[in-house]
Parts: structure tokens; sequence; C-alpha cells
């Protein structure tokens, strides 16, 4: 695959190399785009603020520990699900990159989102890419001056907005939004919204395709996750050349050229400002922009769509074409596996748990009736949206008996409960001096939140 | 055209350069650490210590960036010294 290596020798600052101004797109995949920008912003902005019985649907309580995913609550020690669900998420982009390239570059990935959002705006308030070209070169003048803070005004509005979004995913929204009205906003939320809001600004408003150049790792790795059969976007050139331009409904044969008329409209779209038709590059983040601009070219021409389009190197050279191929169906198999056993591990998840400590001031002491006893302190988390009485119990040694000085035992939702308990036992019954012992405890009405924990009993040993 | 060798690589992608992956280890380690320990035990019994959790929280990550940050440096300085020793060696 020929990778370019970008020039930026002599450049002191970030700029490695010209601003680009891309030219607006239009046509089926840039709907497609439009659609899917719209659908992810949408899901950023509106899910703090949904609400599940009386809380926030998805909320990461930090003080309480807690994370609130609709109707499931998992605690620090569920952190296992989210080592889970980072691994699943890896492995999908693998799966997805092998079968389809780039695709979340060029419509899922939040640099792409906000760029384009900001973009959106930039047009909106600077007009078309001439008209932004013309205004950056032209002298500061009084409207200028208008119109570019018209437009940092808009973007770091919007970018407060954003950041004060992303801290009510940690901080109930209407807590949040209550405290920065009446100005009680605590200096570390305050922090976390700007931290936030600047780094949008300055990622979708002034780096944009250089985060996709000089900081995305997954930019530089794709092409292990690439093949021949992986969709990409590319130039027919055998197709397309020789270019040059024509005059509308000339047939190119005639003239001796290929299709592409070299209006260089496919590099003007190009949000990374690079030229397709020099073959695939790193920088391409397959927005297929240029497949819309093109084929809008083609239709005016009167010549066949897709002289630009989405394909396979193995199609573009006219040989068969794979899609399951051993790699993506090693990755698929694995993907399936991880995500049933992430399932039935969570649907089997039992909302209760039991921290045993034996009490280490005493090994164990005896009681008037000659049996020996040694304490433990119990701690009790229900981890279960509702509150429960249990029942609790141990096994181990023969005649074992549990001594608590609480009649009942019952835990509120969410809540972490700490008693301390006496198991006594018959010393002629214990094989050695130290015996493992179990304790179950069980919510009352609610069987199947169960738990066994083991701890040791000490005696004084065999005589 | 010449090599592009680290130390000639402009400055604020050296920055970047550390700053960004230091960023994403800060995060990960944070997960893990607070996921194992709950700021509030972590603070003595005999310092009379007010602290928010938000506040906890953030002064962790801050900490695990800021050591992932001298540790990229220093990566990045040998990186940038060694091309200099071995370009005065003529290698
Ligand atoms: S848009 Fe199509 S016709 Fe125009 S320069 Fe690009 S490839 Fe050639
Ligand atoms: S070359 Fe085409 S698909 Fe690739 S980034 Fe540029 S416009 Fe998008």
């Amino acid at each position: 695959m020929p990778v370019q290596q970008a020039d930026n020798n002599d450049n002191p600052l970030y700029v490695a190399h010209q601003k680009i101004y891309p030219r607006v797109a239009s046509g089926r995949f840039a709907r497609l785009r439009v659609l899917s920008i719209l659908t992810l912003l949408g899901i950023y902005y509106v899910t703090p603020l949904l609400q599940w019985n009386d809380r926030q649907a998805i909320l990461f309580d930090l003080p309480a520990r807690k994370f609130y995913l609709f109707g499931l609550t998992l605690w620090p020690q569920d952190f296992i699900y989210l080592a889970a669900l980072l691994i699943l998420a890896g492995l999908s982009l693998f799966f997805f990159t092998a079968l389809l390239g780039r695709v979340w570059c060029g419509y899922a990935c939040p640099q792409t989102v906000w760029t384009e959002a900001y973009l959106w705006m930039e047009r909106k308030i600077e007009g078309n890419r001439s008209k932004r070209m013309k205004l950056d070169k032209a002298p500061t003048s009084a409207s200028k001056i208008r119109i570019k803070l018209l437009k940092h005004t808009i973007w770091i509005t919007f970018s407060l907005w954003t950041g004060f979004t992303f801290v009510a995913y940690f901080t109930p929204i209407n807590e949040l939004a209550n405290n920065l009205f009446t100005g009680n906003l605590g200096p570390w939320e305050m922090f976390w919204i700007l931290f936030y809001s600047l780094a949008t600004y300055g990622n979708a408003g002034f780096m944009r395709e250089q985060v996709c150049m000089y900081m995305c790792p997954y930019a530089r790795f794709q092409s292990a996750m690439f093949d021949s059969d992986t969709l990409i976007v590319a130039y027919h050139p055998e197709r397309g050349d020789p270019r040059g331009s024509r005059r509308r409904g000339t047939d190119p044969k005639e003239v001796g050229l290929g299709d592409c008329i070299d209006c260089n409209l496919c590099v003007q779209v190009c949000p990374t400002g690079i030229d397709i038709r020099d073959g695939l590059q790193y920088e391409c983040i397959a927005c297929s922009a240029c497949i819309d601009a093109c084929d809008e070219i083609m239709d005016k021409m009167k010549y066949p769509r897709g002289l630009i389009d989405y394909t396979t190197e193995n199609s573009a050279r006219g040989e068969p074409q794979h899609i399951l191929r051993p790699r993506i169906l090693v990755y698929a198999t694995i993907l399936l596996v991880l995500c049933g056993l992430l399932l039935t591990h969570i649907s089997q998840r039992i909302a209760l748990d039991l921290d045993v400590i034996r009490d280490r001031n005493t090994l164990y002491r005896e009681t008037r009736d000659g049996l020996i006893e040694n304490v433990y302190t119990l701690k009790i988390l229900n981890m279960d949206s509702s509150s429960h009485q249990y029942s609790l119990w141990a096994d181990g040694i023969d005649g074992l008996k549990l001594v608590s000085d609480q009649p009942e035992l019952i835990v509120e939702a969410g809540a972490v409960y700490e008693t301390v308990v006496r198991l006594q036992a018959d010393e002629f019954n214990m094989e050695e001096r130290s015996v493992p012992v179990r304790f179950h405890l069980q919510a009352i009405e609610a069987n199947h939140l169960t738990i066994v924990e083991e701890a040791r009993f000490v005696g004084p040993g065999k005589k | 055209m010449e090599a592009l060798t680290p130390d000639k690589i402009p400055r604020a992608q050296q920055v970047i350069s550390i700053l960004w992956p230091s960023f994403i280890c800060a995060i990960v380690a944070s997960g893990i650490f607070f996921s194992a320990f709950n700021p509030k035990e972590l603070i003595p019994f005999n310092l009379d210590i007010d602290i928010s959790p938000l506040a906890a929280y953030s002064i962790g990550f801050l900490l695990f960036w800021i050591l992932a940050i001298v540790s990229s440096m220093g990566t990045l300085y040998f990186t940038i010294s060694n091309c200099r020793v071995l370009r005065k060696q003529g290698n």
C-alpha cells in the first residue's frame, strides 16, 4: 500500500501543512454520513437526560462508586465487565476494519463527528469553500472580525455545552444544571467542563484531520488489519487516465483521454486534503466525500458513475472477492463467544456480596460450655435494586453453631451492612487445628440471591 | 528528502506525543486503581481531610497523568539526545 510521508520539516507549529478548506459534498454517501453523525450527536447529548426509576438512566456515580446502566447497577467489583466491554470494542474494531475498512473513521469516530459539526457551523457563518478561503486571505476588517467573532462564540458555546454534557455522565444532570445556574458549581466540575470544552474546541475547530494523521494510533496500525478483500475508497486509474479537461458530452475515446476530467473536485472535498487518485494513503479516512463529488461530475458528463468508489483491492484487480475469509471468521467467532460469555455472566450475576474477616486478635476462645468459639466480622453488600432480609448459617464442622446478636439481617438496596457473628464447635468434631467452614447467605423470598463464602475455624488442635 | 529523525519533529508534535499517550494511560490507570481502592478509605485516619469524591478522583487522575508525562518525556528526551549523539559520531 503506498503510504505518503507528510512533509512537515520546516514547520515550527502544529500546522504541519496548509489549512484545509473542505468543499461540501452532496450525494448518497454524504446523506448517510449526515444521518450517522446526527444520530451519534443526538445519543451523546440526550443520554444524560434519560431517566430510569427516579434516577439518571446512565450515570457513573463517583461518590457512591456505582455505575448505573438502565436497570443494571454495576459496582467496582464488576470492573471485569468494563474490561470485557473494552476488549469487545477492540475486537469489533478489528472485525469491522477487516470487513469494511475505515468505516469507523468516516462515519462514527467522535473526531469526525464533531469536526463535521464544527465545519457545518463554519460553513453557515463564513460561507462555502471559496468564501472561507477569501475571508482568511482578506486583510483584517471590521466585518472579518465580526464574522470570526461570531464563529468562535458559537463554537465556544457549543463546546461548553459538550463539556457540560460530558460532566453530566458523572454528576446527575439536574444537580449539575442547578449548581451551574445558582453559581454553586464545584471547582472540579468546573475544571472538567472547561477541560472537555477546550479539547472539543481545539480538536474539532482547529486540529481536525491532524488528529487523524498524528495522534490516532488506529490510523497507523490499520494496515495490519487490512487485506486484499477489505473495503476501500479507490480511484480506477485504468478507467480515468489519462486525465484532462474536455467539453461536456465529449466521448473520451475520441480525444484520447480517460474518464477523469481533472476537475480536482475530489481533492477539494477531501477533509484530509489528499488526492485519492494517487492511490490509497493512510490519511484517507474513507469518508467517501470524493465518491459523491466524482459521481456528480460523472452524471454531468453523462459518464457512468463509480470512477472513484468503494471497492476492494481484489475486485479492482478483477480478481474474485471473498467476504467470508478465515480472518473474518476467526474475528466473528471470537466476538460471538465473548459476547455470549459476557451476557450469560451478567444474567447470572448475583447481586449480593459477602466478605468474611476473622477476628485477628484472638485465635479462639472457650465458652463456658466448653465449646471452641471464633469471631468473624461479616460485610454484606446488597447490590440489588431493592432491600432484602437474609438468612445466614454456617457449616463445615459437625454441630457447628452460629451465634449472632442480630435477630434480623436486613440490608437496604445498594448498602453495605457490617455485623459480628460467632461460630461455636466442639473440638472433638475438628479433624485438625484449623478447619475450613462455609458461611451461607440467602435472601429470604429471593432464593436466587445466595452466596457462599469460605473462612477458617481455628481451635487448639487434637489433644 | 533527508530522513525525518525524532529531533526534527516539530515542537508542537513532540508536545502532543507526550501529552496524548500519557493521557490515555492515565485513564486506564485511574480506572483500574479506583476500582480497587475507594479514595475515602485511602486517607489515613489521623489526617482530617475533607475532600469531595470528584476532587479525589480528579487529583488521582492528574497525578497518574503527570507520572505518565514524566515517563514519556524521558523516552522522548533520550530518543532525541541519542539521535544527536549518533549524528555527532557520524552515523
Ligand atoms: S472528481 Fe472525478 S473527474 Fe474530477 S478530478 Fe476527481 S476523479 Fe477526476
Ligand atoms: S480520499 Fe476521499 S474518502 Fe479518503 S478522506 Fe479524502 S475524500 Fe474521504
